[in-house]
């Protein structure tokens, strides 16, 4: 019996707050529908499974050794003029992560560590991949600081134009 | 048992106890009551309800806070108002909890909007958590609250 007038009470109130709010919501200038008429648009950053990366010198990279996995993270069109000896092209997109699929047939070779480099900016396109890649669970996954133009200058590459 | 149960000391721990959660609750729907925009929006970002429930409860929650808050202070319907509380503190856990489990990245929506306030964490839930065993204790323990409650009885008896 104590119960349910403890319940009638907290009902009371409950339907006293709800005139109460929709008496001074009608009255007010800014008040809204009670109900909704369009979606909200709600910004929520989306988790992102990002894992560790190791930063790798550009020395330290086995080049042309089938040991490494070197991945250029550039969009294809710069990593056409000039790419790492062996490098496979990964463009790296914020909006289009990288496949299961495509991930496998990458690592289907015997490599034992994956080397990623990108266009070198804040943020860098090659460490932002190698974290991605690292996000589906790979180890072993570095990148190079500095991405293409350290590259470059340690491998002495020349420009193609 | 019993002796722990009418210890008179309870009262006196329910009073602190029911006067910070009052402090708490008026100041949770502060914000809420002049932004119900805002207040909206972030109830939506829990993506939890269905658009249609998602204004009504922006509107609703913010005044329950308050007749609660207000009852808690002055002692009035004391228990029931508690309820509430629990009732409420229940709830808000359930949200942080799925969107946590979810990874949201977002802010709670407790004291201020539109992520003005801390980000949710799981120290939010434990937070909420030690509110809820505030609220528990007074509900179970605070037999006969100080305030408008007692004197009304002492009146009518």
């Amino acid at each position: 019996m104590r119960g349910l007038t403890l319940v009638r009470d907290a009902g009371i109130v409950v339907a006293i707050s709800t005139v109460a709010a929709f008496s001074v919501n009608a009255l007010r200038h800014d008040g809204i529908p009670i109900v909704a008429k369009e979606p909200y648009r709600i910004l929520v950053p989306c988790p992102e499974p990002g894992g560790d990366v190791i930063p790798l010198a550009p020395a330290d990279v086995r080049w042309g050794d089938a040991a490494d996995l070197v991945i250029d993270a550039r969009p294809v069109a710069e990593a056409g003029s000039w790419s790492a000896p062996g490098a496979q092209n990964v463009p790296f997109d914020y909006l289009d992560p990288v496949s299961d699929d495509k991930l496998s047939d990458l690592l289907s070779t015997r490599c034992d560590r994956v080397v990623v480099y990108g266009d070198g900016d804040r943020p860098d396109s090659g460490e932002e991949l190698a974290r991605e890649i690292s996000g589906h669970g790979v180890r072993n996954v570095h990148f190079v600081p500095g991405g293409v133009a350290a590259v470059r200058t340690h491998l002495g590459a020349q420009v193609t134009p | 048992m019993s002796r722990f149960l009418d210890w008179n000391g309870h009262g006196w721990i329910a009073l602190g106890l029911r006067l910070y959660l009052g402090v708490v609750f008026l100041l949770a729907c502060w914000h809420k009551i002049l932004h119900p925009a805002s207040f909206a929006l972030d109830v939506a970002t829990y993506q939890i309800l269905p658009l249609e429930l998602v204004n009504l409860q922006a509107l609703v929650l913010p005044w329950v806070e308050l007749f609660v808050a207000l009852m808690l202070v002055l002692g009035l319907r004391t228990r029931a108002a508690v309820l509430l509380v629990n009732a409420m503190m229940v709830m808000f856990m359930v949200a942080l909890a799925i969107a946590l489990a979810r990874g949201l990245d977002m802010g709670c929506g407790c004291f201020a909007s539109e992520g003005g306030d801390d980000p949710i964490t799981w120290r939010t839930l434990v937070r909420d958590g030690t509110w809820l065993a505030m609220g528990l204790y007074v509900q179970w323990l605070d037999r006969r609250p100080l305030g408008l409650d007692r004197l009304l009885t002492r009146r009518t008896s």
